[in-house]
C-alpha cells in the first residue's frame, strides 16, 4: 500500500503534474478546454446518429442520445487514463532519472488530468439531463447524489490498473498495444452502448465478470434511470476497487526500483 | 547539532543491469512467444557502478566528489537522492534534501515560467505555501522578472539554467546534492552560485558537490572524496585528495605518451616537421619536478623539457625549445645559441634537457617546438606541436603569465578574512 501512501502525501504535485498536462495540451488551441469536449461530443454526434437512424434503440433507453454521452463520456475517461499511464514514464523520464519525485505521482497525474477532462464535460451533461427532463423524456431524482460516490470508485480502479500498466510498460514496450486491443474488447464487453438490463439473464453473470460492468450499471442508475444502486453494487464496486488498488500497489512496488533507471 | 552525521554510506554496492540484444525486443510478445518466457527479461550482463563504498559525512561540511568519467560519482548522488536504491549496503540521510542533479531538469516547454516554478518547487519537496512565500525571491534571483509568463520554450538556455538553480537554491534544504552544474551558464552566473553555495556553508547545511573542477573543490570544500572504477580511492583533506588524483591522471597520461611515442607510427599528420635530416629530434617529453614525465604540470612548480636527438656527426648545431598556446602565441622560446653556447662537435645519440625552476605559466594548455639547426637557422630537424602539455592551478588567471606575486594595500582598506 505505500505507492498509495505517497501518492497521498504528494497530492499537490499530483494536481500540479495533471494541471500542466491539461495545460499544456490545449495551451496552443484558441477554444481552449473546449477541444477536450470536442472527441466525446464527435463520437456522440456519430452514435446518435447511427443509433437513430439505423437501429432502432429499445424504448427503455430514450433518450439514446443521452444515454449513449453518459456511457461515452465514461468509457473516454476509462480507456485515455489507462492508454497515457502505459507512456507516462516514457514522457517524465528526466524527472525520474534527475530528481527525488516519487514515480508513483506520474500515473496518479494521467489519470487525474483524464478526470478533470470528464468533470470539464459535466457542465454539459448535466444541460442535456435538464434539457431531457424537460421534454420529459428522464425524471431526474436523488439517485443522482450516487453519482460522486460512483465517480470516487471508478477513479480509485482505475488509479490501481494504471500503477500496474504505468510499471510494466517499463519492461513491456508494447503494452499500450496490448491494452488498446483489449480496451476495444471490453469496449463491447461493458454495458455503455446498451443497458444491463438488455442481455439476456443467462449471460449476465458473465457479463458482471467484466468489474467495469457494474460501474456502468451504476452511472446508468444514477444519472439515466435515476433509481438506487442495489447494495449489492455499492459492495461490488468498493470490493473490485480495493483488489484493484492492492494488485496495482503490489506490482508497482515490485517494479519500483526499475523505473528510475529503464525508463 | 546532534552528533548523527548527515549523510551515511555503509558499504554500498551499486549493480546496473544491462539489457542489450533483449533489450530490442522488450516486448511482451515477445516474452510470451520466445521459448525463454519470461527468462527473456533477464539482464544481460550486470555493471557494478559501486563496489562496497563506505562513508560519512558530519552535518555542516561541504564534500566535492571526483573522479574521472564512469567511476560512479553521479551513482552516490542519486543514492542518497533516492532515486535508485543500492543493490547492498545502506544510505541514511538525514534532514531535508535537494538534488540538482540537472538544472530544469522538470521544466515543461508548453507552459509559464511562473507555473513551471510551482511544479519544479514541488518536485524538490517545497510545500505550496513556502513555494508563494519565495516566489518573488526565486523570480529575482533569476532575473526572468520580464518572462514570467511566457512558455519555458521561448526562454534562452541561461534563462532557464539560471531559474533551476534559482528554484532549487530557495528550497532551503538541510543537505544538498550537486552535479556539475556550475559547468552551464555564464562567468557571472557561475560566480553568483558560488556565493550560494558559500551563504549554505555559512548556515551549517551539508553539500556534496560532484565536479571535474578540481580546483573548484580544492578551493571551495574542506574534504574530497576519490572514485575510481566504483570504488573509494581516497577520502580526505579537498587538497590532498585533489592532489593526489592530479598525480594518478597525469602518471596514466605521461605513460599514455610513452606509448605513443614508442609505436612505430608516429600521429604524423598532427605537427609539421622540417629539416635536411642531418640530426634528428626522436623523442621530446617533459617532466615534472620529481623528474617523472607528466601531462600535466601545477602552475609554479619545476618542470624541464627534454628532447633525445641522434644524427651528425656535426660541428654546427643548436638545441632549441619554443612554447606556445594552443592558439598560436609564441610564449617563450630559447636555444643555446641565445644563451650562449658554442657547438664544437655532436655525433651518434645526445639528450638535451632544459630546466625551469617554475612554470610561470596561467593555467592552460601549451604547444612545444623542438629543434635541431645550424647557427644561421638552417633547420635539420625542427618539428612543431611536438608535444602539449596542461599547466593548471588553483586559482583562475588571465593571459599567460601567472607570476608569483603579493599584493600591499595602504590607507582605508579593509578584507574580510
Amino acid at each position: 500500500m505505500l505507492p498509495l501512501l505517497r501518492t497521498w502525501r504528494q497530492r499537490a504535485l499530483v494536481l500540479a503534474l495533471a494541471r500542466r498536462e491539461v495545460a499544456a495540451r490545449y495551451r496552443g488551441g484558441v477554444l481552449g478546454y473546449l477541444w477536450s469536449l470536442a472527441n466525446p461530443l464527435l463520437l456522440l454526434a456519430v452514435y446518435a446518429t447511427v443509433f437513430r437512424l439505423v437501429f432502432t434503440p429499445r424504448a427503455d433507453v430514450r433518450p439514446y442520445a443521452l444515454f449513449l454521452f453518459l456511457g461515452v463520456l465514461a468509457w473516454g475517461f476509462v480507456s485515455s487514463a489507462l492508454l497515457d499511464s502505459a507512456e507516462t514514464f516514457r514522457a517524465n523520464g528526466p524527472l525520474l532519472r534527475k530528481t527525488t519525485v516519487a514515480p508513483e505521482v506520474f500515473p496518479a497525474a494521467a489519470v487525474g488530468a483524464r478526470l478533470s477532462h470528464w468533470i470539464f464535460a459535466l457542465p454539459v451533461l448535466a444541460a442535456a439531463i435538464f434539457y431531457a427532463a424537460k421534454r420529459g423524456s428522464v425524471a431526474p431524482g436523488l439517485s443522482a447524489l450516487a453519482f460522486p460516490a460512483v465517480l470516487l470508485l471508478l477513479t480509485l480502479t482505475v488509479f490501481g490498473l494504471a500503477l500496474a500498466v504505468s510499471s510494466l510498460a517499463v519492461h513491456f514496450a508494447d503494452i499500450r498495444d496490448v491494452i488498446a486491443n483489449l480496451l476495444t474488447l471490453a469496449f463491447f464487453l461493458t454495458p455503455v452502448l446498451y443497458p444491463v438490463d438488455s442481455v439476456p439473464e443467462r449471460y449476465r453473470g458473465f457479463l458482471r465478470a467484466n468489474p467495469f460492468s457494474t460501474y456502468f450499471a451504476a452511472l446508468h442508475d444514477s444519472l439515466f434511470f435515476f433509481r438506487p444502486v442495489p447494495a449489492a453494487e455499492w459492495a461490488w464496486m468498493a470490493g473490485t476497487a480495493a483488489l484493484s488498488l492492492a494488485a496495482g500497489a503490489a506490482i508497482f512496488e515490485r517494479l519500483r526500483d526499475s523505473i528510475a533507471e529503464e525508463a | 547539532m546532534t552528533g548523527e552525521p548527515a549523510v551515511r554510506l555503509s558499504g554500498v554496492t551499486k549493480l546496473y543491469r544491462r539489457y542489450g540484444r533483449k533489450r530490442t525486443v522488450g516486448t511482451l510478445k515477445s516474452a510470451f512467444l520466445s521459448r525463454a518466457g519470461l527468462r527473456a527479461l533477464a539482464p544481460d550482463a550486470v555493471v557494478p557502478a559501486l563496489v562496497n563504498v563506505s562513508f560519512e559525512v558530519p552535518a555542516g561540511e561541504m564534500v566535492g566528489i571526483i573522479g574521472p568519467n564512469g567511476s560512479g560519482k553521479s551513482t552516490i548522488l542519486k543514492l542518497l537522492a533516492g532515486i535508485i536504491r543500492p543493490t547492498s549496503g545502506a544510505v541514511q540521510v538525514r534532514g531535508r534534501l535537494a538534488a540538482l542533479l540537472e538544472l530544469g531538469a522538470g521544466f515543461h516547454p508548453e507552459i509559464s515560467g511562473r507555473e513551471n516554478i510551482e511544479i519544479n518547487g514541488l518536485l524538490l519537496g517545497l510545500s505550496r505555501r513556502e513555494i508563494a512565500k519565495r516566489f518573488d525571491e526565486i523570480v529575482r534571483f533569476a532575473e526572468i522578472e520580464e518572462f514570467l509568463d511566457a512558455p519555458v520554450k521561448t526562454f534562452s538556455s541561461g534563462m532557464a539554467v539560471r531559474l533551476g538553480f534559482s528554484i532549487a537554491a530557495h528550497c532551503d534544504p538541510e543537505v544538498l546534492l550537486v552535479d556539475e552544474v556550475l559547468a552551464v551558464g555564464d562567468e557571472a552566473f557561475s560566480h553568483r552560485c558560488l556565493e550560494k553555495f558559500a551563504e549554505f556553508k555559512r548556515s551549517g547545511k551539508t553539500i556534496l558537490v560532484v565536479s571535474h573542477d578540481l580546483s573548484l573543490v580544492s578551493e571551495r570544500c574542506r574534504r574530497a572524496i576519490w572514485l575510481d572504477r566504483g570504488r573509494l580511492a581516497a577520502d580526505g583533506p579537498a587538497a590532498e585528495t585533489v592532489a593526489l588524483y592530479r598525480e594518478r591522471v597525469a602518471q596514466e597520461e605521461g605513460s599514455h605518451r610513452l606509448e605513443a611515442a614508442a609505436s612505430p607510427e608516429p600521429p604524423a599528420e598532427r605537427f609539421a616537421r622540417i629539416g635536411s635530416g642531418a640530426a634528428t629530434v626522436v623523442e621530446v617529453r617533459i617532466l615534472d619536478g620529481e623528474g617523472l614525465p607528466a601531462g600535466r604540470i601545477a602552475s609554479g612548480q619545476p618542470a624541464s623539457l627534454e628532447m633525445r636527438v641522434t644524427g651528425g656527426p656535426l660541428s654546427d648545431f643548436v638545441f632549441g625549445f619554443a612554447i606556445s598556446t594552443v592558439s598560436g602565441i609564441q610564449v617563450f622560446g630559447a636555444n643555446t645559441d641565445i644563451d650562449g653556447f658554442l657547438p664544437d662537435g655532436f655525433s651518434g645519440e645526445g639528450h638535451v634537457a632544459l630546466e625551469i625552476p617554475a612554470m610561470a605559466l596561467a593555467p592552460g594548455v601549451y604547444s612545444v617546438d623542438a629543434a635541431v639547426h645550424a647557427r644561421d637557422g638552417a633547420p635539420y630537424d625542427y618539428r612543431r606541436d611536438v608535444l602539449r602539455f596542461e599547466v593548471t592551478a588553483d586559482r583562475p588567471a588571465a593571459g599567460v603569465w601567472d607570476p608569483p606575486r603579493t599584493w600591499r594595500f595602504t590607507g582605508a582598506i579593509r578584507w574580510k578574512s
